[in-house]
């Protein structure tokens, strides 16, 4: 058994993504019940960690953004890692530090921050980001272990979205869900009205996560265009697709078949799990 | 450049404590009171501060004012620095950051500072409020962010952080578009049963008496009457984001009902 992420996103390394990483620690930060200065230094050293990916992994061009975050029996661990050129050797990144130069300031803002950082270089290539904070209590009840085999699983599939969170059925996800599709509506400049719309949209879908996966993480992707979100969610279990958007309150009104567009989509993933698509529009001028 | 089989990992707490002419420096401040010593080691750190009050200022605060600030938390880390406990740069950040901070904090510079955020989540009420009556429609975050000089994502955090204030009075009687001054309750049909919803099954009828009147008519007015939040606001007599929160608010609690009567 080993330790695994409650939270995966996977998004390109493009500045406005930064926002969205913050908005999910925000919703981490939450549901540990973190105070407002432990929030602020959890979500200012993995901002800079993630602008370090932003502006020098890829020598300017476009890649990969990785973070992962860990609820632990004595605290909270983030990596951010990205598959680019590597990190400055070990004496450059001293000397950087020494001279608090623009990078030398976020390692050493990072190194401040957290109770523990550790740079490495992972085999297939890039640089990891560990960081380490204290978060007492109620982290250690949403510490995950499972299969090593079930996380390659989850990390392999790719959804070719824009953006991809995988997150396990939890109380982190009913507080992350919400809040990173808020902000990617936003991006698409949705009006307020429909951005607390697909904040109902999430709700339903992280309350139901727990019933209607087929494995260990909801994996929700997202490609964002103007007034447009399209969300792939999976690896769902026979007829759940269905049965989210059509029964999602209860009996009540089906809340997802009302607020998203009509023509959701569920396409079968390898031959096992299904994937239930859904377009939110903001039809508004 | 080496890679990771030819160097060990490489961990920043294991970094050097201060070097040994910085080190003496400090003990002629902190010991001996001189003046040149602390001189010297503002004149070395001062970039760390400037650094960061660059780094983290916000464009409406004159960069000045920042720099006196961060020079202040400078200042008070370089009385309070162990030369022990690691470099002066890892002690005297959080020091930096934290008075930075506290000059922030009414004007909305930390994250989920409690007092800003309400006060921002308000004003991105009110900002709703008057471009939706400007425009016949909601505004978007950019339009409310661009109106108010917030950053963005105060704007998200505050659509977000009115989930929380259930004291807060996003209730309060408000006046309307015309001037005339209204509480929820005298817009809201004293029949109930107009409100109810559709096509119930047995176990939602049997929950749906515990959601009060007011929201079961949010929720027709949303899910059956197809209304947007913003009309559902002009008509309640509420504001759009109290709409948002009381939907949510709702179909938690629906959910939760359910579950407990399954």
């Amino acid at each position: 058994m080993a330790e695994i992420p409650n939270l995966r996103l996977r998004l390109p390394n493009r500045p406005e993504n930064v926002l969205v990483v913050r908005q999910a620690l925000s919703g981490v930060a939450e549901c540990l019940a973190l105070d407002a200065i432990e929030t602020n230094d959890v979500n200012t050293a993995v901002t800079e960690a993630c602008n370090n990916v932003v502006a020098h992994a890829y020598e300017g061009g476009e890649g990969l953004l990785e973070v992962d975050v860990y609820a632990q029996a004595d605290g909270l661990a983030v990596i951010v890692r990205d598959h680019g050129i590597g990190m400055p050797a070990a004496d450059e990144r001293e000397r950087e530090r020494e001279e608090q130069s623009l990078g030398g300031l976020g390692l050493v803002v990072i190194d401040s921050l957290s109770r523990a950082v550790e740079f490495t270089e992972p085999a297939a290539g890039g640089t990891e980001v560990r960081m380490q904070f204290g978060a007492p209590g109620k982290a250690a009840s949403l510490a995950l272990e499972a299969d090593e085999q079930e996380l390659a699983l989850a990390s392999e599939r790719a959804l070719g979205s824009n953006v991809e969170l995988q997150v396990a059925p939890s109380a982190m996800a009913r507080a992350v869900l919400p809040r990173v599709l808020s902000a990617l509506a936003a991006r698409a400049y949705f009006s307020t009205d429909r951005i607390s719309d697909v904040q109902l949209v999430a709700d339903v879908l992280a309350a139901k996560a727990g019933d209607s996966i087929s494995g260990s993480y909801l994996d929700v992707g997202v490609n964002v265009a103007p007034r447009n979100l399209e969300l792939r969610i999976g690896p769902l279990q026979t007829g759940q697709g269905e049965s989210l958007v059509a029964a999602a309150a209860d009996g009540l009104a089906p809340v997802i078949e009302r607020l998203t567009d009509e023509r959701h989509r569920v396409a079968r993933a390898d031959g096992s799990a299904e994937m239930l698509e859904l377009h939110l529009v903001d039809r508004q001028r | 450049m080496p890679s990771l089989a030819t160097r060990p990992q490489s961990t920043l707490r294991t970094a050097p404590a201060a070097p040994n002419h910085v080190r003496e420096m400090f003990v002629r401040w902190q010991r001996d009171r001189d003046p040149a010593a602390r001189e010297a080691l503002v004149r070395q750190f001062m970039p760390l501060a400037r650094g960061l009050a660059r780094r983290y200022g916000r464009s409406s605060e004159p960069f000045e004012d920042l720099l006196q600030v961060a020079s202040l938390g400078l200042l008070k880390a370089l009385d309070r620095y162990d030369t022990d406990r690691g470099p002066f740069p890892s002690f005297a950040v959080p020091t930096i950051l934290g008075e930075m901070r506290r000059y922030f904090r009414d004007s909305g510079w930390a994250v989920h500072v409690p007092r800003g955020a309400q006060e921002r989540a308000l004003k991105v009420r009110d900002a709703q409020e008057r471009l939706a009556n400007e425009h016949g429609r909601a505004p978007s975050v950019n339009q409310l962010a661009e109106y108010l000089e917030f950053d963005i994502e105060d704007v998200i955090d505050a659509l977000q952080a009115v989930q929380a204030y259930d004291t807060l009075s996003l209730d309060a009687p408000r006046p309307r578009a015309d001037g005339e001054v209204v509480a929820y309750g005298d817009t809201l049909g004293q029949d109930d049963e107009r409100y109810e919803l559709v096509e119930l099954d047995a176990t939602v009828s049997a929950v749906l008496g515990h959601i009060p009147a007011r929201e079961r008519a949010i929720l027709r007015m949303r899910f059956v009457e197809d209304l947007t939040q913003t009309e559902i606001a002009e008509r309640v007599g509420i504001s759009q984001m109290q709409v948002s929160r009381l939907l949510r608010r709702s179909l938690e609690q629906l959910r939760t009902l359910t579950q407990d009567a399954g």
